[in-house]
């Protein structure tokens, strides 16, 4: 675990972080980024600016070309990092052998949980999540709100401390996205990180204590709502990400 | 969504190491062991069924109008063979099917994210497919043996420390192929371009001795003629090569496959 003066670490620090794919292209270049424990945090920025990247470096799904991670002090790559890490990706990516119920008990084993605890923690997120019903019944029987809902529960077997949220109402209806809102931000509440990643740039603005706006692998600006709205004189965030992304596109 | 996460539970601490109440290469163990037991049709049953046939077939009703094969009749002559072979068809499906789905799909990203170190990853895959194995090469053996008379096994510690490296080899050449298939195509290229010839061309139905020298050489590089002649050598005491040889063979070959798995998995060569 890295040393940290206050003693209390952030819940991910990325220092110079650059990945360059196999075909030559740089998704991220020399990124840096830190996102204090409990913070709501929001990831704007084009496809391709190198979001899904960067989360994909942090849980250890893509090999970063260099740069240093770590998530509340550990290396992003040890086990106590990894157990504090919950992901909910942008894809249904879910096991189509397995069951919705074995699916979330699973996922729990994963990160060492036992039999027990994992079907009593599947079982009060089916309710949650109102899958109950369909506990018996595979990923790809259920509707696209459902499987979003199970991708989220998912996320939250193991209790992470730093929740990943990859557009996580991307294709979903208005009421469903207002409830994914309504439990992600009572699970900051709480305690938990959360750093999430959205096209919605309003609801971005209503969530997160603070925004990082990321073009070409890079951030080019960060701070809360109020501050980037001043900053550049714009009513919204929508015009701050106009300006500083759309406009630097056209550029 | 429900209320109940208004108040959830207590976060874990992020100082604790990490310390599973169960392992969870355990967990993923036995999801790879529950996968196939999900498809039995298709896992067990088909490749139980299909070897049997060609113990029926060759064996029963062909083996009729064959001589003998070194004092063996042709019917026990080939059920080491087709018992080595379905145990390789199945490790290779096992391994493909289970990794390279769970890479196309991208539910591989959940196990990647977990606390399962990369060893964990590949010695799960790999026992999967070693159980798998086992339990067609089990159902095999309980048809064809009391089909074939051939009730005995001559050499017990060659047949057990044969077939456990003929498990092995076979489940590692599945996790092999499932890393570096890019499509289904490249599975099922794999199967019939490269695994049935060399399956066909390793002495399942016939002994190489028949053969003339030169094709008794080229089978000598066939890896499945080693696996073929470790199970023979165990069930029926005679093979064309001798035990040691043929145990020798089989392990390094394993050794050598679970090296290069690992080097796979260690490397992070599957990840982006």
């Amino acid at each position: 675990m890295c040393p940290v003066p206050d003693g209390k670490p952030p819940a991910l620090l990325v220092q110079g972080l650059s990945k360059r794919y196999g075909d030559g292209f740089t998704a991220v270049a020399g990124l840096d980024l830190e996102i204090p424990d409990g913070a709501f945090f929001g990831l704007l920025g084009p496809n391709g600016a190198g979001k899904t990247t960067l989360i994909g470096s942090v849980c250890n799904i893509v090999r970063p070309t260099t740069g240093t991670l770590t998530v509340f002090g550990h290396d992003h790559r040890s086990r106590a990092a990894r157990r504090l890490l919950g992901l909910a990706e942008q894809e249904i990516n879910v096991d189509r052998f397995l069951s919705i119920r074995q699916i979330l008990i699973y996922h729990a084993g994963y990160h060492g949980i036992g039999r027990k605890a994992a079907v009593r923690r599947a079982d009060e997120l089916l309710e949650v999540f109102r899958l109950d019903s369909k506990a018996a019944a595979r990923a790809y029987e259920l509707s696209g709100g459902m499987q979003r809902r199970l991708v989220l529960a998912r996320a939250l077997m193991h209790r992470p401390r730093l929740l990943i949220l990859d557009e996580p109402t991307a294709g979903v209806d208005v009421e469903l996205r207002s409830e994914i809102w309504r439990l992600v931000k009572g699970l900051n509440a709480a305690g938990t990180t959360v750093l999430l990643t959205t096209h919605y740039l309003e609801e971005a603005e209503t969530l997160c204590d603070e925004i990082a706006l990321l073009r070409a692998g890079r951030i080019v600006d960060r701070g809360s709502a109020a501050l980037l709205r001043d900053r550049y004189a714009a009513r919204d965030i929508s015009e701050v990400y106009d300006r500083v992304i759309t406009g630097e596109e056209v550029a | 969504m429900t209320n109940s996460t208004d108040a959830p539970p207590a976060l874990p601490s992020y100082d604790d190491p990490f310390k599973p109440e169960r392992s969870p290469f355990l967990w993923l163990f036995e999801r790879e062991v529950l996968r196939f037991l999900t498809i039995w049709r298709y896992s067990v049953v088909g490749p139980v069924l299909s070897t049997v046939l060609f113990v029926v077939v060759f064996g029963s009703a062909l083996g009729q109008h064959v001589d003998t094969v070194g004092g063996v009749s042709y019917g026990r002559f080939i059920v080491p063979g087709l018992f080595a072979q379905a145990i390789v068809n199945v490790g290779f499906f096992n391994g493909t099917t289970s990794l390279f789905e769970a890479r196309r799909d991208r539910y591989i990203h959940d196990v990647y994210a977990s606390p399962l170190r990369w060893w964990e990853i590949n010695a799960a895959l790999v026992s999967g497919g070693v159980v798998r194995g086992a339990v067609v090469g089990g159902g095999v053996l309980a048809v064809a043996l009391p089909l074939t008379g051939a009730g005995s096994v001559a050499r017990p510690l060659v047949l057990l420390f044969g077939t456990l490296g003929v498990l092995l080899v076979a489940a590692q050449v599945g996790v092999i192929a499932g890393s570096l298939a890019k499509s289904l195509d490249h599975v099922y290229s794999m199967e019939s371009i490269v695994l049935l010839p060399l399956g066909f061309l390793g002495g399942v139905f016939y002994s190489v001795r028949q053969l003339p020298p030169v094709w008794d050489v080229l089978s000598h590089l066939d890896p499945v003629f080693w696996l073929v002649q470790v199970e023979r050598i165990g069930f029926l005491g005679q093979g064309d090569v001798g035990a040691g040889w043929a145990l020798l063979m089989v392990w390094a070959l394993a050794a050598a496959l679970s090296a290069w798995s690992a080097a796979m998995f260690a490397t992070g060569r599957l990840k982006p």
